[in-house]
């Protein structure tokens, strides 16, 4: 324990470190400045603000933002990074609560419940309780990585392409839970998401799959823009509808507090108690977990509901428990980085490449090698967090004010900065075109009542699916038992299948979630 | 402007027999999506061996699609529900107009002349647009972009035609 | 609406001064007159990007302009590529090529857009990555020779992890399989980070890659190296044979990333662009940090443009016979 305490705080010296400034027109007067606490501070704003930009998910502000931390010195620069990281996330959970555009896999679900209340002008709260969730989580999650996270990396390595592959099926099923239609036409749309996944090239033999000889296509559909189309176009396109328009007027009318009531904070403890718990395991899972952390906690405060009908209505549970989700394993997902020098995913290995452009090549020994570096970035994943809540509690009020612009004069804009946002991540303007058709698609399948999330869902897990299934079974030489005789794989397909049969039982005996859709239009 | 109805009752075109048009039609449309798919990718390697081809997936995923379609569209027949959602031209049109501009003009002739054209165009999708102050809003949002992107953040984006820069 | 109208007179008012500046810009006479985008076919962070920003950092100085990094990825960097073979051949757009997009790709690509030696003018190399053969710590054979020896008799068993097709890591290791003549189970992973945390994990055998990833895993102990696949020991390694001290001279594979800029390219400008690699690769500052990536060099004869053409060549004559039984 008290190793913990001293790693802790050589941790929160180097975040507190003071850089004693002498300007010349103070003629000789220096002035600590606390350069670190500032590099994050500016990391975490500009993260916030980039990252709100629809169109521009986490993995492409990193990517935008990295090279200007390249001037910085080393702790410096990845502070910084991580405070863009941080910013970066709960931007895109802003777009998604306002205009109903994730930024990114893990804010889908957050979009669901989330736009519903700032339809019911309940932005303010939804907003605020995201920061706030995000923020214990973000502590929680902190003291797991100082305490728990050389332990913990074993659970990483024990994960082989098996127990990825069980892991997605129970990560499937939860996406067939979210849905609040028709459970048939659910699973039809996260099959049509697998088959979109499967665009692009072929993971073993590199063969081009469905993809038309189209240099675009070549390695695949990108999620921004199916997300961009089927979510961001859509709904401005739906919106434009006779009718559309009033009905966006009274939600621009009934804006109400700004900040959660004592029944909305009661209401979301637990969702972010167990959110957070749920976040902190799968992220530590390289590869995917972290993908999947924030629909479980969704469909787990789904299941345990005594009013599960709330959910996709505006319950502000559905936006506590994902977002604590997110944050949660977005902050252990750092474990595999900091313990074993892998990155467990894209972010991460930009995150890597920053550090190899600063002369560090992170390792299994980077913990006894660079200290203060690892504790370093440890400290400021929690100040960053509290940067976050000081920044955006008090942007809570102008977002929402946002929303008072005409709607005549908003989605010409959202259709710019959507366009923009979606060429600059790949510099392609076919990508444009492809999320302009996949905005008809989107439109189209709102008219026949299917729900564009499951997609969405499927078409992240499916390639995950797909690779670890055949690396599994090339790996047992096309034993199909490995599922269930690696223990780990066999618990994760027990929960699946009970929680199918949870699912799909009570749809079958009656159809009281279509009943009460009609009664609240 | 804004003189256009709610909801105006839509004349069905379905027989009488489906009940429910809207998961029928639904249903159709996904059974002839998982068609093309498994068109598409019947030029792919099936399983080889033990291990999977590069087709082996698609096709799985497809034939499942094939199934549940069917299973929506005899759900469309036997249970009661809504009738087809009507579809405007306006909105769909422009807006997708404007972002084919968008991304037929950016490389071209640069963000501050795409991204103010592809404002415009977006806003006659709307029949309450007045035009004055859409255009103040256009070039102030065109300025706030040809700032924000290729200098604050640093993007590699061309502001000015290729024809003006050489 | 008062608190938006406000903000947006202010920001037409920036968006003007903003304006006046750019054609300002546009003015002066000679090479380079104006900003140059260097593609890079990678992601950011990677090892050919982080290459490519260490030298281009210099490069611009030398040349009085900034060269601004545009990353474009996908299917193994020939989206990128073909992108700068179809550029206007002024000089202001170029692309740090490597190993995979710049002669891997001909056999591994059938219907590749570009040639590699048609396409492109070489301008010069930049910087070379050792490529190690690696294994699980607790995978059996101790040295290179019992390596060999293995492989060969447990064929059918054992797995070879690589990092996608199109990667060094794939390309380099199917290289080793045909000089050792074996075909064992290759089981794909999503990039570098994750087939080596396979390996770390030990559900795969063994794979070929860059040092740069390898080194801190190699050193931390949690797998091992048989050898480097460059003529000389590698400084951040010096305990690693190479594959001819260690009885596998056949195996020779580096990673290497060049600028190329479009065909028809001015000679002059071509000859300005070169000057300015040389001089960056001569820079004390620049030099200490390609090393300590474990990058190698190019001794001063390799610099030149013609060397570079060279190179290619020899290159995709390597590596078409290789790779072309794999497609």
């Amino acid at each position: 324990m008290g190793d913990i305490f001293s790693n802790l705080g050589l941790g929160f010296g180097v975040v507190f470190q003071f850089v004693q400034w002498t300007p010349a027109f103070l003629g000789g007067t220096s002035i600590p400045i606390p350069v670190n606490i500032l590099l994050c501070l500016i990391g975490a704003l500009v993260g916030t603000l980039v990252g709100v930009l629809p169109g521009i998910g986490t993995i492409a502000t990193v990517a935008m933002l990295l090279p200007i931390t390249f001037g910085l010195p080393p702790v410096g620069a990845l502070i910084m990074l991580a405070g863009i990281y941080y910013g970066a996330q709960y931007g895109g959970s802003t777009t998604s609560i306002l205009v109903n555009i994730p930024g990114e896999a893990g804010s889908v679900v957050t979009a669901l419940d989330g736009f519903q209340m700032a339809k019911q002008g309940r932005a303010g709260p939804a907003l605020a309780i995201a920061a706030i969730g995000s923020f214990f989580a973000g502590c929680v999650a902190t003291v797991l990585i100082a305490i728990l996270g050389a332990p913990l990396t074993k659970l990483a390595l024990a994960f082989g392409p098996a127990e990825y592959f069980s892991l997605m099926v129970l990560g499937l099923i939860f996406a067939v839970v979210l849905a609040k239609g028709s459970v048939l036409k659910a699973i039809a749309m996260i099959v049509l998401g697998l088959l979109l996944s499967m665009v692009g090239s072929d993971i073993e033999t590199g063969a081009s799959r469905m993809a038309f000889n189209i240099p675009e296509l070549a390695d695949g559909l990108g999620f921004a823009t199916l997300a961009m189309g089927l979510f961001g176009f859509a709904e401005i396109i739906r919106n434009l509808d006779a009718g559309g328009e009033s009905d966006r007027e009274l939600v621009q009318q009934k804006v109400t507090g700004l900040m959660p009531t004592r029944k909305d904070m009661i209401d979301s403890t637990p969702p972010i108690l167990r959110g957070t718990v749920l976040g902190s395991i799968l992220g530590i899972l390289p590869g995917g977990g972290a993908v999947i952390a924030s629909f479980a906690a969704y469909t787990l405060e789904k299941k345990v509901s005594r009013t599960p009908e709330k959910f996709g209505r505006g319950a502000i549970q559905g936006v506590a428990a994902p977002e604590s989700a997110n944050n949660a394993a977005a902050q252990t997902s750092f474990i595999p980085l900091l313990t074993l020098g892998i990155p467990p995913n894209a972010v991460m290995a930009l995150m890597v490449g920053a550090m190899t452009i600063h002369g560090i090549v992170p390792g299994p020994q980077v913990m006894q090698k660079q200290p203060e570096l690892v504790w370093g970035m440890i400290a400021s994943m929690w100040v960053g967090n509290l940067m976050l809540l000081i920044i955006n509690l008090p942007l809570v009020g102008i977002w929402v004010r946002l929303l008072r612009v005409p709607y005549r004069l908003m989605f010409p804009s959202i259709v710019i900065f959507c366009s923009i946002g979606i060429y600059s991540v790949n510099n392609a303007p076919t990508d444009v075109i492809l999320a302009g058709v996949f905005g008809l698609v989107g439109y189209w399948l709102i008219k026949h009542d299917f729900e564009p999330a499951p997609l969405l869902l499927g078409m992240v897990l499916g390639p995950l699916m797909e690779e670890n299934l055949r690396r599994a079974l090339l790996i047992s030489r096309g034993d199909w038992s490995v599922f269930l005789t690696r223990p780990l794989s066999a618990v994760l397909m027990a929960i699946a299948a009970g929680l199918l049969v949870l699912t799909v039982l009570p749809t079958l005996r009656k159809k009281r979630d279509e009943v009460f859709v009609e009664s609240e239009n | 402007m804004n003189a256009t109805p709610g909801q105006a009752p839509v004349k069905s075109i379905m027989p009488k027999w489906v009940r429910n048009p809207q998961d029928f039609v639904g249903g159709i449309a996904m059974m002839a999506i998982a068609v093309f798919a498994l068109w598409a990718s019947s030029d792919l390697q099936g399983m080889r061996g033990f291990s999977f081809g590069a087709g082996t997936a698609p096709r799985m995923f497809a034939t499942l699609l094939l199934g549940l379609g069917a299973a929506i569209t005899v759900v469309g027949v036997l249970t009661e529900g809504q009738h087809l959602a009507k579809y405007h031209w306006r909105g769909p049109l422009f807006v997708t107009l404007s972002i084919v501009s968008f991304a037929l003009t950016i490389r071209s002739m640069g963000m501050i002349f795409s991204a103010l054209t592809s404002f415009l165009i977006a806003a006659c999708g709307s029949p309450e647009t007045r035009w004055v102050e859409t255009f103040i809003v256009g070039v102030c949002l065109t300025a706030f972009c040809a700032l924000l992107f290729p200098y604050a953040l640093g993007l590699p984006l061309q502001l000015l035609p290729t024809f003006m820069i050489r | 609406m008062n608190w938006y109208g406000r903000s947006l007179a202010s920001g037409c008012l920036a968006a003007l001064a903003g304006l006046a500046l750019l054609s300002a810009q546009a003015q002066a006479q000679t090479y380079p007159s104006r900003n140059i985008t260097m593609i890079v076919p990678f992601a950011a962070g990677g090892p050919t990007d982080v290459i490519a920003r260490i030298v281009t950092g210099h490069m611009a100085q030398t040349l009085g302009q900034a060269i601004i990094i545009e990353n474009v990825v996908g299917a193994g960097g020939t989206t990128a590529t073909t992108r700068a073979a179809r550029a206007a051949n002024d000089g202001y757009t170029l692309i740090t090529g490597h190993m995979g997009t710049h002669a891997a790709s001909v056999p591994l690509y059938p219907k590749l857009a570009y040639h590699p030696e048609k396409d492109f003018e070489p301008v010069g190399l930049l910087a070379g990555t050792p490529i190690l053969i690696l294994a699980r710590k607790d995978f059996p054979p101790k040295d290179l020779k019992e390596f060999i020896a293995y492989v060969k008799a447990n064929e059918s068993k054992v797995n070879a992890a690589h990092a996608g097709i199109g990667s060094v890591s794939h390309v380099s290791c199917e290289l080793l399989n045909s000089v050792l003549g074996v075909k064992p189970i290759g089981v794909p992973f999503n990039g570098t980070g994750p087939a080596m945390n396979a390996l770390v994990a030990g559900q795969v055998d063994y794979m070929c890659d860059q040092i740069v990833n390898a080194v801190p895993q190699i050193n931390g102990g949690t797998i091992k190296a048989y050898a480097v696949a460059t003529p000389e020991r590698n400084p951040s390694l010096p305990d690693v044979p190479t594959t001819t001290e260690a009885g596998l001279p056949a195996f020779q594979a580096q990673a290497w990333n060049a600028i190329f800029a479009p065909k028809g390219t001015p000679p002059d400008v071509v000859a300005k662009l070169n000057a300015a690699v040389v001089k960056a690769l001569e820079d004390d500052a620049v030099r200490k940090r390609l090393l300590e990536l474990g990058s190698v060099i190019p001794a001063p004869a390799d610099r030149t443009p013609a060397a570079l053409g060279t190179l290619v060549k020899n290159e995709v004559a390597k590596w078409t016979p290789v790779l072309k039984p794999v497609n």
